[in-house]
């Protein structure tokens, strides 16, 4: 099991990585991080002296898919601290022990390690019916989930689903499924959206509580502002033919092929907060604007009930039928206009009758 | 019986001025507004740096509410400050039950054909009154505010967003706020319907020459006007 009060510098070192190398990725963690080149030797120092902080990796409702961005970190000690911190510790999916073992070892950390581990959520917790639509190991996730955070330091909620609650609570959700810090109150909660985040957010924000031993600045909605400052819109690489009016009309025509903004695509760009169009994926090779393909906007809370993904006007459901807010607009208008055109004629009416009996009311002029 | 004009000055120039700003600037916001969410124009070839159709139409719709905002926060100081009978606030008390009483039922009744008789005002009437404060303040209100919200996301952690950020909580998330500010914007043209019916019917039925009075400030009273309030 894991040799207490190793640093990330001499398992790196046990495993052959440079000294170079791993200055190189100290100094890559801080432009993650947003911090100047001035605090790159604190962030060596964390690195050399602080030991692992135990991390304990929970999967709730959910498909995986930040365990499987996570471990591609673009930077490959990234992804050897990320492992050495994991693999030792507890993640259901990328351990090697499993069942009653497995859970003997979470156990276990929760009882070593009180009130010094961080416990990273994957997906969110059904709370319907006691929570018996996601079962972990005979338990319901939600009494695991409540166990687990009482003595942990922090909790990480990884992922869309454990943020905001992804597709599982879209309209009607049926199982109750609610994030993470709808149910963990009383402990610091870090949300990293993104179905799935960027990987580099990921092990950043590990990154930020080793070096400082605290988290990093959230936002409104508990996002790290390092990576969820800004919108994905305002440093898209195609933001210029947005500026410009030069939109793609279809995927196949003449603006898709020459790179124009995906905006009338349905593109969540311009409402969408994460670091996508900064950082990239996978090894900053591209990210979905990049490749044609407009962003849905899967890091923001409710993505799934603004669609379709393909348009730019949501779908608002309106007496039984989805109509756009311009449709429904458009009936009110004419819906005034209607009533209007009626009270004139009632008007109209009511003022010849009310002129025919009594001709002695009629104005003379 | 003939019937003696007498005029009178309502709307004065404060009142006056505000409301073709308003008018002005709803309509220059409601057309940007529709152009930003689907950008009609088709697309010009060449290169993106060449063009900023989008950007101006940005920048009118943002430079608009500024001035729509200046203008709604200086009729606000007017309707709680201004020495203006016809433009107060002062009257408007829907919060107390004797604000629904008879001034507001009769010209409710007026206006459902139940009642023959046609009240007529020297200023807002209370179910116009009403319909103001419904469509015209709660609206721009919302629309301040969302609409601030939105533009604060342009600068995070900046001035505006430090102030109306957390409109978009209210929301759930920015995409939310962006449509619901796009549902509600349809409450103007709703209201222009409204407001142009009323009153062209009231210049028509009480020859009260509502419609100039706006640019005049001038109504002319053919009857007694009602008492809103027995005090």
């Amino acid at each position: 099991m894991s040799a207490k009060g190793e640093s990330y510098a001499e398992i790196l070192e046990a495993r052959g990585i440079s000294r170079g190398d791993f200055l190189k990725y100290c100094s890559l963690l801080s432009v993650y991080l947003g911090l100047s080149a001035s605090m790159v030797p604190r962030v060596v120092k964390a690195m050399e002296t602080k030991s692992r902080i135990p991390v304990i990796w929970l999967h709730g409702l959910e498909c995986t898919c930040c365990s499987e961005s996570f471990i591609r970190s673009s930077h490959p000690i990234a992804a050897d601290i990320v492992l050495n911190m994991i693999s030792l510790d507890y993640n259901d999916t990328l351990s090697a022990a499993a069942g009653h073992q497995l859970e003997a070892v979470r156990k276990q950390i929760m009882k070593d390690y009180k009130g010094k581990y961080i416990l990273a959520v994957e997906g969110n917790a059904p709370v319907k019916d006691n929570g018996v639509y996601c079962m972990v190991n005979g338990e319901s996730f939600l009494s695991v989930l409540k166990e687990t955070a009482a003595d942990a330091m922090a909790v990480i909620a990884w992922g869309s689903c454990a943020s905001f609650g992804c597709v599982q609570n879209a309209k009607p959700n049926p199982t109750g499924a609610t994030p993470v810090h709808k149910i963990i109150r009383n402990k610091p909660v870090v949300n990293v959206p993104g179905c799935p985040p960027i990987a580099e957010v990921m092990t950043g924000v590990i990154a930020h509580y080793i070096t400082f031993g605290s988290l990093p600045e959230l936002d409104r909605l508990k996002r790290p502002r390092t990576f969820y400052g800004t919108r994905i819109h305002d440093k898209c690489e195609r933001r210029s033919y947005f500026d410009a009016g030069m939109f793609v009309e279809r995927f196949d025509d003449e603006g898709a092929r020459n790179g124009w903004c995906l905006y009338k695509m349905g593109c969540k760009g311009p409402t969408t907060y994460n670091a996508c169009s900064s950082i990239k994926w996978n090894e900053g090779t591209s990210f979905p604007i990049g490749s044609g393909h407009p962003c849905f906007g899967c890091a923001a809370p409710g993505f799934w009930d603004n669609g379709p993904f393909y348009t730019r006007l949501a779908d608002i459901g309106f007496v039984g039928t989805d109509s756009t807010a311009d449709k429904i607009g458009a009936v009110a208008v004419g819906g005034a206009a209607a009533g209007m055109a009626a009270h004139a004629i009632g008007t109209a009416v009511k003022k010849a009758r009310d002129s025919k009996p009594e001709p002695t009311e009629v104005e003379e002029g | 019986m003939t019937t003696m004009y007498e005029e009178q000055y309502v709307w004065r120039l404060p009142v006056r001025v505000y409301h073709w700003i308003n008018a002005a600037a709803i309509t220059v916001l409601f057309l940007t507004g529709l152009y930003i969410a689907s950008p009609l124009m088709s697309s010009p070839p060449g290169e993106a740096t060449w063009y900023h159709g989008m950007a101006w139409i940005r920048l009118i719709h943002f430079a608009t509410a500024f001035i729509f905002i200046a203008n709604f926060v200086f009729r606000l100081y007017w309707a709680l400050f201004g020495r203006d009978n016809y433009a107060r606030f002062a009257g408007f008390t829907p919060w107390k039950p004797a604000w629904w009483g008879q001034p507001f039922k009769d010209q409710l009744a007026s206006y459902l054909f139940i009642a023959k008789e046609e009240p007529n005002y020297c200023g807002h009437n209370p179910v116009a009154a009403l319909t103001h404060f419904l469509f015209v303040f709660c609206g721009s209100f919302f629309m301040i505010f969302t609409g601030l919200a939105m533009y604060g996301e342009n600068n995070p952690g900046g001035f505006i967003d430090t102030l109306f950020g957390w409109v978009v909580l209210l929301f759930g998330s920015s995409f939310a706020m962006h449509t619901v500010h796009h549902l509600v914007a349809w409450v103007f043209p709703v209201y222009l319907v409204l407001h142009l019916y009323a009153v062209v019917r009231h210049d028509v039925v009480d020859k009260s020459s509502v419609t100039s009075s706006i640019i005049t400030g001038y109504k002319h009273r053919v009857e007694q006007c009602p008492e809103l309030f027995a005090d």
